[in-house]
């Protein structure tokens, strides 16, 4: 009988030169306190022991582009490389110095991908796909130098319209708590990105958040208030930022009706930082 | 109507530096075969990423093509 063992979630660009750039010192400050968090969270998630780390993240048009971009991808195989880049550029540059290739856990990866197939969930599959900051950033400040238990990759459309349905991911979500149950494995999830950023994805609005917004989520997060989140639209996350709260949204399906533990929360103009820490049973 | 076009340049410029430098040295040729209307084309040769942001140029892609990124 397999557990989820241990569930985060947080932003993802975890660089303190890119903020001091973007913000200045209160950027490099804050990032500063998010990652400090974030690896506390890494430290309670190495003591769990997971067999593997389901890690939902959202692809900035580097593994996918234009020829498809799935929905909701289960990267299968047995190594993940991490995306490559020449001369990258602001959260590109996040990348730089981190380990080249990660294994993956091929079977928790496969149960994920062919029993959601079963149970009507259309998934797209990759053997290739290259993971970028979302995915690297968090894994790599929440574990440091410990080692990485093997990873499944799970990239959901955050911004190429039309994206899944925040109600979609949280019930693919629950298909992810019902396979970790019947598996022998105890496995950690963690979801990433955001809060509120880059609203409209509009170049003008760079340096806009939504705070309101994202103190709500924390707030239906917090009391397990999880039905007016599967009711979010998707001209609700555009307008806000919030593209990247579907990654979350997957997550908090895995884990209903868990409540969540606000470990940060920072105010940028560029961007709400946050981690967030589930209490499971 | 060019969506698809503007992106699929930006993301070639992100991630093919043989085109890149081509475009650098000189944008009019490299996009000389490109299906973009006057003013998409105009935007790129001006390597004007906010206009090419507002006609449909998906963000994250302005924002990271070494040497031409908006920030």
């Amino acid at each position: 009988m397999g557990t989820i063992v241990f569930a985060g979630a947080m932003s993802h660009v975890l660089d303190p030169d890119y903020y001091d750039r973007a913000c200045g010192a209160i950027g490099r400050r804050m990032i500063t306190e998010t990652m400090a968090e974030i690896a506390q969270m890494g430290e309670r998630l190495s003591a769990a022991k997971p067999d593997a780390l389901i890690v939902v993240a959202d692809d900035h048009l580097n593994a996918f582009s234009f020829n498809c971009v799935p929905a909701i991808c289960v990267r299968i195989g047995r190594t993940v490389h991490r995306m490559v880049q020449d001369h990258a550029e602001a959260f590109d540059q996040v990348l730089d110095h981190m380990p080249p290739a990660y294994p993956l856990h091929e079977r928790l990866a496969n149960a994920v991908l062919e029993q959601g197939l079963d149970a009507g969930f259309d998934l797209a599959l990759s053997w290739e796909a290259p993971v970028d900051h979302a995915f690297l950033a968090p894994v790599n400040t929440m574990l440091g130098t410990r080692p990485i238990p093997p990873l499944v990759p799970i990239f959901v459309n955050a911004f190429v319209a039309p994206q899944p349905t925040a109600r979609r991911c949280f019930a693919f979500g629950q298909h992810v708590a019902r396979v970790v149950a019947q598996s022998p494995w105890n496995v950690g999830i963690i979801a990433t990105g955001g809060l509120s950023h880059f609203p409209e994805l509009s170049l003008p609005r760079v340096g806009e958040t939504d705070v309101a917004f994202d103190r709500k989520l924390i707030r239906c997060m917090e009391t397990g208030e999880h039905g007016p989140l599967q009711a979010l639209t998707a001209e609700e996350l555009h307008k806000t930022g919030g593209h990247e709260f579907l990654n979350w949204m997957v997550l908090l399906g895995a884990v209903t009706p868990a409540r969540a533990s606000l470990r940060y929360f920072g105010e940028l103009p560029r961007i709400n930082l946050a981690a967030v820490e589930w209490q499971l049973a | 109507m060019s969506r698809y076009e503007i992106n699929s340049l930006l993301y070639r410029l992100k991630k093919d530096p043989d085109f890149r430098a081509r475009f650098l040295a000189d944008a009019n040729a490299a996009l000389a075969g490109a299906d973009l209307t006057d003013t998409e084309r105009a935007a790129f040769v001006a390597h004007d990423m906010r206009k090419i942001n507002e006609l449909g140029g998906y963000l994250h892609l302005v924002m990271s093509i070494p040497g031409l990124a908006a920030h």
